[in-house]
């Protein structure tokens, strides 16, 4: 056997820029392959993170604009504390938090000031979204009940506020309101593009008191026992909300729900059409590098048909030359497999910093790409092999 | 003249080898029979035509009679499967081509191996063998060489070495010194009379009766028949080799 390995080895050595070009095919189809699936694996472990980050089975209701004749309110939404308390109530409701935001916000302090998402929260919020404080604490019960004029910086505003700086125990002005850090949130990542650091977090009564006016709040956080409660809650939400606005039939919903889940799931499609194209791509390169190698070794037995007769003459049975010209094809498809498994490393790392996605190469991607690169040498050596193994001795010997 | 006495080798029983290609059918071998004893030198002659590389295709296992029967020791070969074939092809018969048919990028010593692989021999007990072969027929100190870097005299005795290295019961040689100069072939002629007085079988097809001359038994071919079997004429004291 290992006497098989040498002769096909050195065959290929013999021709080694034909071989070369002809495992281009199967290099290029096996490294698309571990492209694609560490794309796809990272896309799916970027979704799992997202989740993770948003809260599992969350459901995110907004409230429309409050519109008065043709005007319409700058601050006021549609969803009061009372709807709040009655989507609370519905069976498969386990959580609500009320929360309102403030986007493009100037805040300050000392000479620094930076642009930022502001949120009113409760504890409720921190723990439907799985909030954590990596220095200082959160926003607690007590800073809602009390309306203390505390703030809990995200990643980004804490360094832009606070450059070199410790900034727990310091002073954040927003206009002419003054906050204390009391903390700074753990980091997040992005979503859909938008950065989930840069945000700062206070009591929401200081934000509908003090900041905006008014009791309504622009969204409502509803946590759901399970993924299977998601679809049925968003209706009973959905029902329960037109009866509290009292909303007759031939009105549109002042309100509006989404599964935050679905939503990031959608924002991964974008790496869908990649990942269509690329497994296409590497299919397809791997059936023309398989017809590449048959047609190599095709030639090669063409080529070296005294040899076969030669080798038949001493000794070899068919099965023998048909196992030295399969296992020159099974060298020439692995050796591009071995390739194809190192330049698609390198592909996705490229992709990967290219277009800003999460990639995973995980072990068994590689061996599998590397196991269809072996196939794929079985598959198209085995048809020349066979034609080599069938040949008549005497002619194959006479063969100029 | 040399001992008959020895064990049937060769036993052909009427054998026919008939050549089909669309309409036309060539009858190479019209119902040959003869025997070759353990330890002869058999030289096959005849023109071109006359059907002695068909008999000798035959002789080897790479070609099966159309009919009749063909022995080789005592073995029936005209229906065995080509596996089983190639394994008598392997143990039993050393070929020497007129083309030498020596691998190009092998060296020597792997050229000579070849049987002794395909045979299955241990690799620990192949090493001494080819060494032993190649010493034969005067190379041990070509072993090395590639078949480019060897004159056709030694190429053709590489192959005469590989013919040996499993020890066969017969060696087959179709005009072994055809591509050869006269002194060349002087020489290879030399060693396979050298071999045959060391015990080997060998059947020789050649068209040149001087080649013919060096052999035991002389059987003439002419239109897929053999037309005559006689000893050959005592020779002269051969040549140096």
């Amino acid at each position: 056997m290992l006497e098989q390995w040498r002769i096909a080895f050195g065959a290929l050595r013999a021709n080694w820029f034909r071989a070369a070009l002809t495992a281009l095919g199967v290099v290029i189809g096996v490294s698309s392959l571990v492209a694609v699936t560490a794309v796809s694996a990272g896309a799916q472990r970027q979704v799992g993170d997202s989740i993770r980050r948003l809260g599992a089975n969350v459901i995110l209701v907004d409230g429309e604009f409050i519109t008065v004749g043709t005007g319409q309110s700058a601050t006021d939404r549609t969803l009061t504390p009372d709807d709040a308390a009655a989507v609370a109530k519905l069976p498969m409701v386990t959580a609500v938090a009320p929360h309102q935001d403030i986007e493009s916000l100037s805040v300050s302090a000392g000479r620094y000031h930076t642009v930022t998402r502001l949120f009113g929260i409760t504890p409720a919020y921190s723990n439907i979204y799985n909030q954590a404080a990596t220095r200082g604490r959160l926003i607690s019960a007590a800073d809602v009940s009390f309306g203390r004029s505390v703030m809990m910086l995200g990643v980004i505003p804490a360094a832009r506020l606070f450059p070199g700086q410790d900034p727990l125990g310091k002073t954040v002005r927003v206009g002419s309101h003054e906050f204390e850090v009391i903390g700074i949130q753990d980091r997040k990542g992005k979503l859909a593009g938008e950065s989930l650091d840069n945000r700062v977090y206070v009591p929401l009564p200081l934000v509908l008191r003090v900041l905006l006016g008014g009791g309504t709040t622009k969204s409502i956080g509803v946590r759901v026992r399970n993924e299977r409660d998601i679809g049925p809650a968003m209706d009973a939400i959905g029902a329960l909300l037109r009866k509290q606005h009292n909303l007759p039939p031939s009105y549109a919903d002042d309100f509006s729900i989404e599964d935050q889940a679905a939503f990031v799931k959608e924002a991964q499609s974008a790496t869908t059409t990649f990942r269509v194209l690329t497994f296409a791509l590497g299919g397809i390169a791997l059936l023309v590098g398989g017809i590449g190698i048959m047609n190599m070794m095709l030639v090669s037995v063409h080529e070296r048909t005294r040899e076969i007769g030669i080798r038949k003459s001493v000794g070899a049975d068919p099965l023998r030359i048909q196992v030295q010209f399969v296992i020159e094809a099974v060298v020439l498809s692995t050796l591009g497999g071995i390739a194809g498994v190192l330049a698609g490393i390198g592909a996705t790392r490229l992709v990967g910093s290219l277009a800003g996605w999460q990639t995973l190469i995980t072990a068994s991607s590689l061996v599998l790409a590397f196991c269809v690169a072996l196939a794929v040498g079985l598959f198209f050596g085995y048809y020349p092999a066979r034609r080599a193994a069938n040949m008549d001795p005497i002619a194959a010997l006479r063969y100029e | 003249m040399r001992d008959r006495a020895g064990a049937k080798v060769l036993e052909l029983a009427d054998v026919w080898k008939t050549y089909r290609s669309g309409e036309l059918s060539v009858q190479a071998l019209r119902g040959v029979s003869f025997v070759v004893r353990e330890g002869e030198f058999v030289a096959v002659m005849g023109p071109s035509g006359s059907g002695k590389t068909t008999l000798l295709g035959i002789l080897g296992c790479l070609d099966r009679p159309t009919s009749g029967s063909y022995r080789l020791v005592g073995q029936e070969m005209s229906e065995l499967p080509e596996k089983r074939r190639a394994h008598v092809r392997g143990a039993e018969i050393g070929f020497v081509f007129q083309a030498y048919n020596l691998l190009p990028r092998s060296t020597a010593y792997k050229n000579v191996e070849l049987p002794l692989v395909y045979g299955r021999v241990p690799l620990r007990d192949r090493r001494q063998r080819v060494l032993d072969a190649l010493a034969d027929v005067g190379l041990s100190d070509r072993a090395s060489h590639l078949p480019t870097q060897l004159s056709g005299g030694q190429q053709q005795r590489t192959a005469i070495a590989r013919a040996l290295v499993a020890k066969p019961s017969v060696v087959l040689a179709d005009e072994p010194t055809g591509n050869l100069d006269s002194a060349s072939a002087q020489d290879v002629l030399g060693v396979l009379e050298r071999l045959n007085r060391g015990g080997a079988t060998i059947v020789l097809v050649t068209h040149s009766g001087e080649v013919a001359e060096r052999a035991s038994r002389i059987l003439r071919m002419a239109d897929g028949l053999v037309v005559a079997d006689e000893p050959a004429k005592p020779r002269p004291i051969s040549a140096p080799i």
